[in-house]
């Protein structure tokens, strides 16, 4: 599609909805390239210091990149930006698929919302500023995002469900079955009564090179059509369940086991499910992998599977496919509803709680109370960090969570680079941002006995890709398929924004992007004490002995800080801004212009 | 070093062996979950596992050397690439995905 050079100001107003256009100068696309880069970036500009992440005054800002639109696979992304009810710091995620792409014909590359409306509302937004409207919804509550899609009778639609409604703090917002969950934007759209956004534009940016983005765009097709990509399109990520028992990183039953035996495991893989409920594959708008997989008719990834899953001490695939589809209905994310279940399960088999809640108990019940905040759901709803606090007893230790994100599906024990990774991560423990499972699941690793300065390197490396692929919004499962993910990057922000970057400026606007994420949390009030990880993982080794070592990583985020150029506290300081060229972006006037 | 009778389906003399496992892409490919082979090399070890299982060549095992879409895991832990490495009687290889993501 290319670059508009602008963004929509919304502010919802009570009973009417406020618009503006304002522009975003091209430098910014250079300097932050678009997606979580350009969010990072307007969260900077537009969410007042130390805001509640549920006040109106709150923004929630969806971005896009240069590359959508355009026929390059993967590319119908869009990114969702706010500060998270869940962790009071960044939170940013990715959806897919058409509403996306109707998104982009707005024309404009972002949209900033703030404001709060007076009841339960549809937010339209429209090409023609004038067209943009807000419909009171009461009839929607309660409504799952699927119904809401129906009922609206528009094409393109983005929705809460009942947890975002209800502020869940780790509600979804989900599109065409595709669902942004981690940090609860969905909580943030909840507490600005917005229950479904409707898109419509015909606009289009001009694209610098349409010849070479075609040819390009074959290419790309063809070479995610391979063995790179075979994976996700032939097992979907599902399959990473029985591979990760037998790796043995597999976290069972609130991560006190990391395999749940091979047999079990096998009723978990694609081919047990398959066996269990059916299988049909799905896939984006405009994508040529073909990722989505879904058993009885909902989409299973391996994070739900996990973490809805032998975490919660459930094998039988119906009973996780149930769960699955829950969340999906009731608009929870996945990986924080299962973390949060599992706390529980746990309190609940210690004595600590008197709640009738065990290992292995069907959850659909319990995510019905989740999102509707009814009994100790209204506790559990809150996510693990709150939870421990309000049940006490020590139970802190095990609230398997870092800046108060549930862990997703790989146990630290195990993983010292994603021990790291999970510890440093701006969003919390988080496997997207980071991805440094990567390093740990390498030739000539050995997990027992990590190498410091390459696994340091190997996080920051994992780190600045994810903020590339995030940025640009690639998918991510086309990495094999891109060898140089930043010298082709840059050829197609030129061909298709005509950007004039190059490799090294993709670079250098990773490492800006990390550093003002990471300013972000600063200015919301992180200290260096938040990057660590649950007591259980120092104090409780797994069979084989494995435990994480304070000193070690302790070592590992001292290194890190450094090799980011970062004070030794974690702070990134002046020096730290103008190392990456950050210091001129942060005025609040600069780049583009204040709208409504 | 232990001898023992070789199982599955290359099964037939009293040797040194080395159990082979097989998760996600790998074993779709390979159309198998497991198979027993030689002990020796790596590389002589992955050249019998292709041998054995030729649905993973090229793409997974080209000339004894795993591709960069495979990973080779001793005991299911070690990521190993040194293809002179002596794989001993009695370990267990565990081939799986190099796409970890998930």
């Amino acid at each position: 599609m290319g670059v508009y050079g602008a963004l929509l100001r919304v502010h919802c107003a009570g009973d009417r909805v406020e618009v503006a256009r304002a522009p975003i100068e091209r430098e910014v696309f250079r300097a932050f390239i678009g997606g979580v880069g350009l969010g990072a970036y307007l969260l900077w500009r537009y969410a007042p210091p130390g805001v509640d992440p549920l006040d109106p005054a709150a923004p929630v800002i969806l971005t896009l990149s240069p590359l959508i639109g355009t026929p390059l696979t993967t590319t119908a992304k869009m990114a969702l930006i706010c500060k998270s009810p869940l962790t009071g710091r960044i939170s940013d995620g990715l959806s897919s698929s058409r509403f996306a792409l109707a998104l982009a014909r707005l024309g404009v590359d972002a949209v900033v919302i703030t404001g709060r409306f007076d009841r339960l509302s549809r937010l339209h937004l429209d090409e023609a500023l004038e067209g943009c409207r807000v419909e009171p919804c009461p009839a929607l509550a309660g409504a799952s995002p699927a119904e809401v899609a129906a009922r609206v009778g528009a094409p393109n639609v983005a929705a809460i469900g009942l947890a975002g409604e209800m502020l869940v703090r780790y509600a979804s917002l989900s599109n065409d079955g595709r669902h942004a969950g981690r940090g609860g934007i969905g909580a943030a759209l909840g507490a600005k009564r917005i229950k479904a956004i409707t898109v419509r534009g015909e606009a289009s940016a001009t694209l610098a090179d349409p010849a070479a983005v075609i040819a390009r765009a074959r290419a790309l097709a063809q070479r995610s059509s391979g063995v790179a990509t075979d994976k996700y399109r032939r097992l979907g990520t599902a399959a990473n369940l029985e591979t990760f028992d037998r790796l043995k990183i597999l976290p069972a039953l609130n991560f006190q086991q990391v395999s749940i035996g091979g047999a079990a495991a096998r009723r978990l893989s694609p081919e047990g499910m398959t066996a269990a409920a059916g299988h049909v594959r799905e896939s984006c708008a405009g994508c040529t992998i073909g990722c989505d997989h879904r058993y009885g008719g909902v989409r299973v990834e391996y994070e739900s599977l996990f973490a809805l899953g032998p975490l919660c001490g459930l094998a039988d695939p119906n009973q996780v496919i149930a769960a699955a589809a829950a969340c999906d209905r009731l608009g929870l994310d996945t990986i924080s509803a299962g973390g949060t279940l599992a706390f529980a399960m746990e309190c609940a088999e210690k004595g600590l709680v008197a709640w009738p809640l065990r290992f292995g108990d069907d959850l659909v019940p319990w995510l019905e109370a989740i999102a509707g905040r009814v009994g100790v759901g209204d506790e559990m709803a809150e996510g693990t960090r709150r939870l421990a606090a309000r049940i006490g007893g020590g139970s802190l230790r095990f609230a398997c969570q870092v800046k108060g994100m549930e862990l997703p599906g790989y146990d630290p024990r195990a993983m010292p680079a994603m021990a790291l990774g999970m510890a440093v991560q701006c969003r919390g423990a988080d496997h997207n941002r980071s991805g440094a499972y990567q390093v740990d699941l390498r030739p000539g690793v050995d997990r027992r006995r990590p190498a410091l300065e390459a696994t340091v390197a190997g996080v920051i490396a994992a780190e600045d890709q994810a903020a590339l692929l995030d940025s640009l919004i690639l998918c991510k499962f086309l990495r094999g398929a891109i060898p140089d993910p930043w010298g082709e990057g840059a050829e197609l922000l030129n061909m298709v924004a005509g950007l004039g970057v190059d490799g090294d400026d993709l670079r250098a606007a990773a490492a800006r992007i990390a550093a003002l994420r990471r300013l972000y949390n600063e200015q919301e009030g992180w200290t260096a004490a938040e990057e660590t990880l649950p007591a259980r993982f120092f104090e409780e080794p797994l069979e084989d002995g494995a435990v994480v070592s304070r000193a070690e990583l302790g070592a590992m985020i001292e290194r890190y800080y450094a090799a980011r150029g970062w004070s030794g506290e974690g702070a990134v300081g002046a020096e730290g801004l103008a190392r990456v060229g950050l210091t001129r972006w942060l005025a609040r006037d600069h780049g583009c212009a204040l709208g409504t | 070093m232990p001898m023992r009778a070789r199982r599955g389906r290359c099964c037939a003399v009293s040797e040194a062996l080395v159990e082979v496992e097989l998760y996600g892409l790998p074993r779709l490919y390979a159309g198998a979950s497991r198979c027993s082979v030689a002990a020796g090399s790596l590389r002589a070890v992955l050249r019998a596992v292709q041998a054995a299982l030729p649905g993973l060549g090229p793409a997974m095992i080209v000339d004894g050397a795993p591709t960069e879409h495979l990973l080779v895991a001793l005991d299911g832990r070690e990521m190993l690439v040194d293809l002179d490495a002596a794989i001993g009687d009695g370990a267990v290889l565990v081939l799986v995905s190099a796409q970890a993501g998930g």
